[in-house]
């Protein structure tokens, strides 16, 4: 089946559907370059691609340590937040009543900026402390981790559901063998848009103030004394880790759900 | 009588389904109906749209309960019934699960019963290579078309061997030329592993071709109205849609269904 063709054809597919991007990319490093040195633009204002080039290769060392740091930190609240999200899930829609009475305050909650809730965290837990940055990433990702799951686990075939009880599965049948493959979908949802969010949370957080190993107090002091390019070099960083762990996510995403129409693409029917 | 309650494979004794009751949209979906199906037979009940027979078929399923009278199914009530994994269902839509493999979709309900692999594995190869779906094992459902995917279906009903299977308009979703090669399959099927056969319909000439008895239903509330015997020889082919018989049963359906109220052809 044509289905099945995936391999090289399917890999030099995807480099023509990422060519457009790709060109665009170096056009807009091409133009920012040149466009810099022509209107002769003031190094603190925008400095040019190969002056934040060279600041990250001078600062290398001190980027991967700082960049490491942060990454450590939204890792952790990541993996807090989520789980916990998926936890809550789980019980409260084994319990009908319970997600019901949850869910609007979920949705509620989740349109609150909780970064702003920085300062008060930092204070809670300390400053210098890793965990208040992972406590408000956690925080971040927790409620579209919930959301998801909670509608993964209810948003599910009425006549699948009659088929199961058809053959007398039991609850814990129903949930494994339904509800819970059901869900995914929309857990890799939730996992790609907490991927992105953790970074900006742990990143965000830290100007609040933290420890001086963290990428956003390096971002916040060179910008601080003048030194532009260093922290355009940091924020570089910050975007290959964001982009790392979408893609991490995606990957894992295509290994575990190869079935869903989200993953098979344009062979949808 | 007790010689009977041991025959009938499904039984209805003066039963009635009220939705709603006691609210102020309450409907009356089935009101007094008496059925018994005999080991082998292929019932097929046909009738308007909303007259109450696929909540008939879902009454001898237990996936709705009566408000009055007795469904009893194998000699057992169908609670029991269900629970013992005593029948095979099929909607209209195929309903197989997307992360599933073919194969996977139908060794569900042996799983559910606690088969070991091996033993699903194999039992379920066989039931494929009789829908004809040899080679589509390790297919996911979106890979196939409308009729595979049914049959796949009809495949995982057969997979735990039920004496009864209920069948809710498994065709009506498919194109006429496809649907009229799903009927022999089915025909087919029926005479090789004499499995008895509760089918929902809106097809005349399906439920003809199929049935050896046609239950007529009225608009609702549901009654049976009518019930055609159909005495054609079994096993049935293209030839049988020629016969006296044939036609003289689609007569006979179709007067009844005018019959009922609401009916449009």
């Amino acid at each position: 089946m044509a289905a099945q063709g995936k391999g090289l054809s399917g890999v030099s597919k995807q480099l023509h559907d990422y060519l457009p991007a790709l060109v665009l990319f170096v056009a807009v490093l091409l133009v920012w370059e040149f466009g810099v040195a022509l209107l002769e633009v003031q190094q603190f204002l925008l400095p040019a691609p190969s002056v934040i080039g060279d600041a990250f290769q001078e600062n290398l060392d001190r980027l991967i340590h700082v960049g490491w740091f942060t990454t450590k930190e939204a890792l952790g609240g990541f993996v807090i937040g989520c789980a916990a999200g998926i936890l809550v899930a789980f019980a409260t829609a084994r319990w009908t009543l319970a997600s019901e009475t949850l869910m609007p305050f979920a949705i509620a909650a989740n349109s609150v900026p909780i970064i702003a809730f920085a300062p008060i965290v930092n204070n809670w837990f300390g400053v210098d402390n890793p965990l208040s940055k992972m406590v408000i990433v956690a925080v971040i990702v927790f409620f579209p981790m919930m959301i998801n799951t909670v509608r993964g686990l209810t948003l599910v075939d009425p006549a699948a559901l009659e088929l199961m009880r058809a053959y007398a599965a039991s609850e814990v049948e129903i949930l494994t063998k339904l509800r819970f493959p059901n869900a995914l979908p929309y857990m890799f949802n939730a996992f790609k848009i907490a991927a992105t969010l953790s970074m900006i949370g742990a990143v965000v957080s830290e100007y609040f103030g933290g420890n001086r190993s963290a990428l956003g107090i390096f971002i916040t002091q060179e910008a601080a004394q003048f030194r532009f390019a260093n922290a355009w070099a940091a924020i570089i960083v910050a975007s290959i880790v964001g982009v790392t762990f979408y893609l991490v996510v995606l990957l894992v995403e295509r290994v575990t759900i190869p079935w869903h129409s989200s993953v098979r693409g344009e062979q949808a029917r | 009588m007790i010689e009977d309650l041991q025959t009938a494979v499904v039984r209805l004794d003066d039963v009635d389904k009220v939705f709603n009751q006691g609210t102020g949209n309450e409907t009356v979906a089935l009101k007094n109906i008496d059925l018994d199906v005999r080991p082998g037979e292929f019932v097929s009940i046909i009738g308007p749209s909303g007259c109450g027979k696929s909540t008939l078929l879902r009454l001898v399923g237990d996936l709705v309960q009566p408000t009055q009278g007795e469904v009893l199914v194998n000699g057992k009530p169908a609670r029991q019934a269900r629970l013992d994994q005593d029948y095979g269902i099929v909607f209209q839509a195929p309903v197989l699960f997307e992360w599933r493999s073919i194969i996977n979709n139908v060794q569900l309900p042996l799983e559910l019963r606690g088969v070991k692999k091996a033993q699903r594995t194999a039992r379920a190869r066989e039931l494929l290579g009789m829908v004809e779906l040899s080679g589509f094992e390790q297919h996911y459902p979106w890979q196939l078309s409308g009729g595979m995917q049914q049959r796949a279906s009809i495949a995982r009903a057969l997979a735990i061997q039920p004496e009864l299977l209920l069948m809710d308009e498994p065709f009506g979703a498919l194109d006429e030329m496809t649907r009229e090669r799903m009927n022999m399959e089915l025909h087919n099927i029926w005479r090789r592993t004499e499995t008895t056969v509760l089918f929902v319909t809106h097809s005349i000439a399906e439920a003809v071709f199929l049935s050896t008895r046609i239950l007529v239903m009225s608009a609702r509330p549901g009654q049976i109205m009518h019930v055609v015997d159909v005495d054609l020889p079994v096993p049935r082919g293209e030839h049988t849609r020629e016969e006296t018989a044939y036609f003289e049963a689609e007569t006979e359906v179709r007067e009844w269904l005018r019959k009922a109220k609401g009916y449009r052809a």
